[in-house]
């Protein structure tokens, strides 16, 4: 028990003192799964709209792909993304792994699919009717998938929390691609399970603390945003 | 709404058009013209097809055949987006959008390019001219089904269009609901310069607005022209089982020189009934036009120049009336009546009853032109 709490009181210091490597682990994981959550949602969406609302073959079988990519294991993902970009991978050349980039890399495909795949649940609750007078009113394709994305806008800001969180919070993925070296690659998870391993509880508390703030922070906003325009009559 | 159309070339024509889904033809049209100004219903049962000729005429639906608009073939998939931005429709479900009910009625406009202050004022007087202007800040979750398709009408007439598409607005309403919107649909349209399409199942709602009539039977036009004429001269058996004039007669009409028309029929019945050729022919009566007496009527109903004295074979509801077959003879005639008439006649079945029907109650269709079922 007393562990815990000189943990938590030494926690506390770091955070209110401003610890400068607190700051730059806390930065890095914003910056790498924020980016990785930016390309998955603006690549994501418009293919959860192709899948929802364009019939071709082989679409059953790219929608249970992605069905089973939102499940994937991010160890596994990083195994797969390190076999890419390791020397003598097909990407070797790229010398990406052990750097944000090959981070950004993995997070985005454990992102994609829970994007692609919730976006795309959401477009088919829409009733086909709607559709067709969105058509009727006069909407081109483009006016006419914006005007969808904005029917299902909440069930899209729940699917980008769904993404963000599980990004920010997994620890096989970064872990593997990037190094989890110190002041280079080391994001929150990293932090916390070496700090853990080494025996630094009071650190691993604070970045766990962070991490939490991060979540809670990060989700209040887009809850506040979600539910804005539900109030109202 | 302004007028748009004035010439006297058809809006919307459309030329042996068919709708084709994996080898089946769901809708067919042979002829249809759409004029400004004018009502056309689209008249026929469940599964008919009529809702799928709508999408066709309005550029939902791709179909084969000729279809023009203003004169221009409307072929590609961009022909048929420019002709749904000239167009509005509103479907038996008021499809709104999830925003406030003044957004609803901006959202076409604003999807056409209309700029923001003059999509408002437009939408304000479509909201004025639905009498929903009190609704304006509502969303749809708190809109009752009458007045969600009030929104959905007022958003399909702000954008002025040239056509306006209806199918099935009012079906699934109440019935106070349903006439009251029918009333004020009707002296909208009245006033304006628009060509209407409304399709619908309900034979009262097609005579109370149409004023071209076109019956639909499996996905075919069958039969098209003036509301009254279509209805009271059915050309198939079909339809005049649709409109409830179940009881048709076979025989031959005779122009005498009395200046009366005459159906005699194989069983030696002998009718005086409407103009029509000499020749072989079939009759339909609509039950509303048959009166029932239980005495030979007085001098002053002469006009009901026949007199089938016979029994009442059942009596059963029909709406707030009731619905009485009389086995006259060969002939199975339907007289519909009040549920107090039945009373005063004292009538039950088997009871003795002479059916009455003036000369212009019989409609012959000459033989060659009437599709049996």
């Amino acid at each position: 028990m007393q562990i815990l709490w000189s943990g938590f009181v030494e926690a506390l210091r770091l955070l209110l003192g401003g610890d400068p490597e607190l700051l730059q682990v806390t930065l890095r994981s914003l910056w790498v799964s924020g980016l990785a959550l930016l390309v998955a949602v603006v690549v994501g969406v418009p293919l959860g709209g192709l899948l929802a609302l364009r019939h071709f073959r082989g679409r059953g079988l790219l929608i249970t792909a992605v069905n089973t990519g939102m499940a994937a294991p991010p160890v596994v993902v990083g195994l797969l993304v390190a076999l890419f970009l390791t020397r003598s991978g097909p990407f070797g050349d790229l010398s990406l792994l052990y750097t944000n980039w090959a981070m950004v890399i993995a997070q985005i495909i454990i992102a994609l699919p829970i994007v692609i795949g919730l976006s795309l649940a959401a477009l088919q609750q829409l009733e086909p009717g709607l559709l067709q007078q969105i058509e009727a009113l006069g909407a081109g394709r483009l006016q006419a998938f914006l005007l969808q994305l904005r029917e299902i806008r909440v069930a899209l800001l729940a699917t980008v929390m769904a993404a963000f969180g599980a990004v920010i919070s997994e620890v096989g993925a970064v872990m593997m691609v990037g190094g989890n070296i110190r002041g280079q690659t080391q994001v929150l998870t990293g932090a916390i399970v070496q700090e853990t391993r080494i025996g630094r509880f009071a650190n691993a508390i604070a970045l766990a603390i962070v991490l939490m703030l991060l979540a809670f922070g990060t989700n209040l906003a887009l809850t506040f945003i979600q539910q804005r325009g539900r109030r109202r009559a | 709404m302004s007028a748009s159309a004035s010439s006297a070339r058809p809006l919307l024509e459309a030329r042996d058009l068919r709708v084709v889904r994996a080898g089946r033809v769901l809708a067919s049209a042979d002829h249809l013209l759409l004029d400004g100004g004018r009502v056309h219903v689209l008249l026929g049962a469940n599964g008919s097809g009529k809702s799928t000729l709508l999408r066709a005429l309005n550029g939902l639906e791709a179909a084969e055949g000729e279809l023009s608009f203003g004169g221009r073939p409307v072929a590609t998939s961009a022909d048929r987006l420019a002709l749904r931005r000239r167009t509005a429709a509103v479907f038996q479900k008021a499809y709104l959008l999830d925003t406030t009910v003044q957004g609803n009625v901006e959202s076409g406009l604003r999807l056409r390019g209309v700029g923001r202050v003059a999509a408002r004022r437009r939408a304000d007087e479509a909201l004025e001219l639905l009498d929903i202007a009190g609704l304006r800040n509502r969303r749809p979750a708190h809109l009752s089904g009458g007045e969600a398709q009030r929104v959905s009408i007022a958003r399909a007439l702000a954008v002025d269009p040239e056509v306006l598409f209806f199918d099935e607005p009012t079906s699934s309403l109440d019935p106070p609901t349903r006439a009251a919107l029918v009333g004020d649909l009707s002296s909208i349209f009245a006033r304006s310069q628009m060509a209407v399409v409304w399709v619908t199942h309900d034979r009262d709602e097609a005579l109370a607005v149409g004023d071209v009539v076109s019956f639909l039977e499996d996905g075919r036009v069958t039969q098209s022209g003036r509301a009254a004429d279509v209805f009271s001269h059915p050309a198939t058996a079909s339809f005049a089982a649709f409109l409830g004039l179940d009881a048709y007669l076979e025989g031959t009409v005779v122009n005498g020189e009395d200046g009366l028309t005459r159906l005699f029929t194989p069983g030696g019945l002998e009718l005086v009934c409407g103009d029509a050729e000499d020749g072989p022919a079939v009759a339909c009566l609509p039950p509303e036009d048959v009166v029932l007496f239980t005495r030979p009527p007085d001098a002053h109903s002469a006009s009901l120049r026949n007199l089938l004295p016979g029994h009442v074979r059942e009596v059963r509801p029909s709406g707030r009336l009731l619905l009485v077959s009389v086995a006259a003879g060969e002939m199975e005639v339907a007289a519909l009546v009040t549920r107090a008439a039945i009373e005063d006649l004292g009538l039950a079945a088997g009871s003795e009853v002479i059916a009455a029907f003036k000369a212009s109650a019989v409609h012959p269709i000459p033989r060659h032109q009437w599709q049996p079922r």
